[in-house]
């Protein structure tokens, strides 16, 4: 097992050198640099030299790529053009809050998806089963940008339950008792949380039905009805564990997606996260910052793909890794 | 109340904690403004944003307070009294002594030569630098004591505008002597936590949620002007629907920028938010480049980078190039139908733009050329005349040609801006109906700046924000980085540095509305309108600011009665 991951490891590595390789030409293949946002074009010539250089922008490209990807190889992230801050310190301020609404979007995820998709194959053919689809495939097509202004206008302003936007109600929050703030940070969580687990759920009910459609026909679980146990055992304990098997592999890969995937709905939510700090870094073309993030995103997609490993190696005792 | 909000107020009520209406100095309630964008910079010599501005205004006390009646007008604030000299290149100024900084140290005429030495040192990349250009070389003001202060300039010109160049906003020299210029934007001050001089100060800065603003209580400004509310919260909202929705459920007082559409429904349903408008503030037009970009593009290798190309090097554009085009294209533009279709409300009839002859705002009621009437729409008359010169449909293709040219050209515009996505549509249709096929091509913001800039484009629908005093050179000028048609015209150069260097006003008016009929004349541009900016604010406030120079402004002075007040705590 340790061998297997430590060769996963391995492997990340020039994976992780071709995504920044990438991403830095296509950053520099835009118009423009970060260092416009610091000059009037209509100042000075030499000022202008002066300030390009003092930012580091005045180097040959190929000069920049090196200087850039050999702080990478050294963890070195460098400092944020546009921001003006340490990269990691911008991202170590902003990534917990994108992990803080992964994580629930995952639990609401996977928790909707599974017993959606367990109903769904339970009742199929019939109604239950064909309202579910029309549902899940109505979340699954609907772009989250869409769904999460929709959820705004219905929760915060027609049926005004729920907090539109932020992570803490920015008035009150500091003179709450802990035992609100912790519900007020809660209820700010509900929306995007949903917007986001929405659309995976849809897509993890999927799954899961069919998953659970196949099992169903195994002569395992005809042997346990055999057996005479009750409908609810062979659902639960000899189906379910074995058509879990197809959703870790969607857990992994749904990991680096969940933190890209809330960028527009951070954006709508004003959520605080990694999302809104991409897009303000692509917008003002600040290279150091863009790495940074996709670094992170990278790590994630390795770290999804063992977790997704490490977790069928646990379900499933036919998996053994040498 | 729903389940949710009553769980938060029990848990809340359990914890016993009485809110108050008004603190022990009698400061009532808390102002929340939605914000696009959270502000970067809190030193004024590196702020370049409309948020780092906001604040910076709020938390440190400026040379100057500002009024605008038809033209900006200055105003004491550190500065109480200031005059000019006899030949106009001086200006001696006392300042206020009993001003402090938070951490108890004076602030004196020390700490303005240190923010203007600052702001000319080329290694800050101060976006202000330009502000140091009619200053003597060793340009330094000369601090005669902590309350006096001499600026001097290379010449006389608009005193309105020579006291914008000396209007600077102190930054603390005590705290900054041994900051590197070359860092001053990751210095602490600038980055983490400002220190404040004037009535408020910054309580909590949470980098892309919100900055909270609390009444400096070491402040030591007039009694009258400390702060009536308890806190000010920029609350950032990227997403205009979201500012709409938290405008409209209570989340945010305030919100600037509002569509017009929405004010409709903001008046309707919302008695109890009321609407402001902000005169002329910003136009849109139309701009004919001069230049042929292929040509641009071809010689692209003989410039230095971020050099604009020389119109006397590069090939004319074969259809802008020529004035007469120009005027008839203008011609065949509904401005008025735009105004009606964009910025007319659809229930009240209300009209929010009018249109533009010229980059000089209406706001600026002196100066605007009220002479001059916009191009009639005249489509006929416009066709008529692209026949007089040449363009003609010979071929029977609904396009007009010449020299078997057809009259086809590329309109570029950015994303991301309904409005003018929606004017372009309109542009396109209307030009169509004279027989000009206009293609829109719409790219990202940074892309269509470079283009602009580069001279790269045919013609571009974009815009500017009103200057609060006259300085056409940065549109109009030959070389200009911004003289996005690369326009030429030595009457107009002429004007331009007769206008900057007349320190009469009567005088200075009359070149600057000569400028103005010749400008229109040439049409560069066809100038569509300009728009009032519409600003939603909770009608529980009172005193406010809102005003052509900023939505929010003195919030000092904002207040609200205590029979209406929201936050208790």
């Amino acid at each position: 097992m340790l061998a297997h991951l430590a060769r996963k490891l391995l492997l990340a590595i020039p994976l992780l050198a071709g995504v920044m390789t990438l991403l830095f030409f296509l950053v520099e293949l835009a118009p423009g640099d970060a260092c416009d946002a610091f000059v009037n074009p209509d100042m000075d010539p030499d000022a202008i030299a002066q300030i390009r250089a003092s930012l580091g922008c005045d180097a040959p490209v190929l000069v920049r790529y090196a200087r850039q990807m050999g702080n990478m190889a050294r963890l070195e992230f460098g400092t944020s053009l546009a921001q003006q801050r340490p990269v990691v310190e911008v991202i170590a301020a902003h990534l917990p809050n994108t992990v803080v609404l992964s994580l629930l979007t995952i639990v609401i995820a996977q928790g909707l998806g599974i017993v959606v998709g367990i109903l769904q194959s339970v009742h199929q053919r019939r109604f239950v089963d064909g309202a579910l689809s029309v549902l899940t495939l109505f979340f699954f097509s609907m772009p989250g940008f869409w769904l999460a202004l929709v959820l705004q206008l219905v929760f915060s302003l027609a049926w005004p339950i729920l907090p539109s936007s932020g992570m803490t109600d920015p008035v009150v929050h500091d003179y709450m008792p802990p035992l609100a703030q912790a519900w007020d940070r809660l209820l700010h969580l509900v929306l995007p949380a949903t917007a986001l687990g929405l659309a995976a759920a849809a897509g993890d009910a999927r799954y899961m039905r069919s998953s659970m459609l196949e099992v169903l026909q195994a002569d395992f679980v005809r042997t346990a009805r055999a057996k005479g146990l009750s409908e609810r055992t062979v659902l639960l304990r000899h189906a379910f564990r074995n058509a879990m098997l197809p959703l870790i592999t969607l857990l992994g890969l749904n990991l680096p997606f969940l933190f890209s995937g809330a960028v527009l709905v951070e954006y709508v939510f004003a959520w605080p996260g990694m999302g809104r700090v991409i897009v303000g870094a692509i917008q003002s073309q600040d290279v150091p910052l863009v790495m940074g993030c996709f670094f992170v995103f990278t790590l994630l997609v390795v770290a999804g793909n063992l977790l997704a490993d490490l977790l069928y190696a646990v379900v499933d005792p036919r998996v053994r890794y040498r | 109340m729903s389940l949710p909000l009553l769980i938060l107020a029990s848990l809340w009520a359990c914890a016993d904690v009485g809110g108050t209406v008004a603190d022990a100095q009698g400061r009532r309630d808390t102002l929340v403004i939605g914000v696009p964008s959270d502000a970067k910079n809190m030193l004024y010599v590196v702020s370049s944003s409309a948020s780092d501005s906001a604040i910076i205004e709020a938390t440190t006390s400026s040379l100057f307070d500002s009024d605008f009646s038809c033209a900006l007008r200055y105003t004491p604030e550190m500065a109480t009294e200031w005059s000019f000299s006899e030949d106009g290149t001086r200006i001696d100024m006392t300042l206020r002594d009993d001003l402090t900084w938070e951490d108890g140290t004076r602030l004196t005429a020390r700490d303005v030569a240190a923010t203007y030495a600052l702001v000319a040192d080329p290694k800050v990349g101060s976006p202000r630098l330009d502000m140091t250009e009619h200053m003597r070389p060793d340009a330094r003001p000369h601090v005669i004591d902590d309350t006096h202060l001499r600026w001097e300039f290379t010449h006389a010109y608009d005193r309105t505008t020579m006291l914008a160049h000396t209007s600077l906003t102190p930054v603390p020299a005590h705290r900054l002597r041994d900051a590197d210029p070359g860092s001053l934007r990751s210095h602490p001050l600038n980055a983490l936590a400002p220190l404040s001089s004037g009535p408020w100060r910054v309580a909590t800065w949470e980098k892309n949620a919100r900055l909270v603003l609390a009444p400096n209580d070491a402040w030591t400004g007039p009694v009258e002007d400390r702060p009536r509310l308890r806190r000010v919260i920029f609350k950032v909202l990227p997403e205009y629907a979201t500012r709409l929705v938290e405008l409209e459920n209570g989340a945010i007082d305030l919100m600037e920028g509002v569509l017009v559409a929405d004010a409709d429904k903001l008046a309707t349903e919302h008695p109890e938010i009321s609407l402001h408008r902000r005169g002329w503030r910003s136009m849109d037009y139309v701009a004919w480049n001069s230049l042929d970009p292929a040509d641009v593009r071809a010689t692209a290798g003989t410039r230095a980078k971020g050099q604009v190309p020389d119109p006397t090097r590069v090939k004319p554009h074969p259809i802008f190039a020529d004035r007469e085009v120009r005027r008839a294209l203008a011609g065949a533009l509904d401005v008025e139908r735009m105004i009606a279709d964009l910025l007319t409300s659809r229930v009240t009839g209300e009209v929010y733009g009018r249109p533009a002859i010229g980059t000089i705002t209406p706001a600026l009621c002196g100066v605007h050329a009220d002479d001059v009437a916009p191009v009639p729409y005249a489509p006929d008359a416009a066709r008529a005349r692209l026949a007089e010169l040449g363009w003609r449909d010979t071929d029977g293709d609904g396009i007009l040609d010449k020299a078997g040219q057809p009259m086809r050209f590329t309109l570029l515009l950015n994303s991301g801006n309904a409005r003018r996505e929606k004017a372009a549509v309109l542009v396109q249709a209307q030009l169509r109906r004279v027989g000009v096929d206009v293609q829109l091509d719409k790219v990202e913001s940074n892309a269509f700046f470079e283009r602009l800039r580069r001279r790269d484009y045919e013609a571009a629908l974009s815009g500017w924000s009103a200057g609060l005093f006259v300085d056409p050179g940065s549109i109009w000028g030959e070389g200009s980085a911004f003289n996005f048609t690369s326009y030429r015209n030595p009457r107009v150069t002429a004007l331009i540095a007769q206008g900057l260097a007349e320190p009469d006003p009567e005088r200075a008016r009359a070149t600057w509305q000569e400028l103005q009929r010749v400008i229109h004349e040439d049409q560069p541009y066809a100038f569509l309108y300009w728009m009032d900016e519409i600003v939603a604010v909770h009608d529980r406030f009172q005193d406010t600011t809102i005003d052509v120079l900023s939505p929010y402004r003195r919030l000092n002075r904002w207040s609200v009665p205590a029979d209406r007040v929201k936050y208790r705590y």
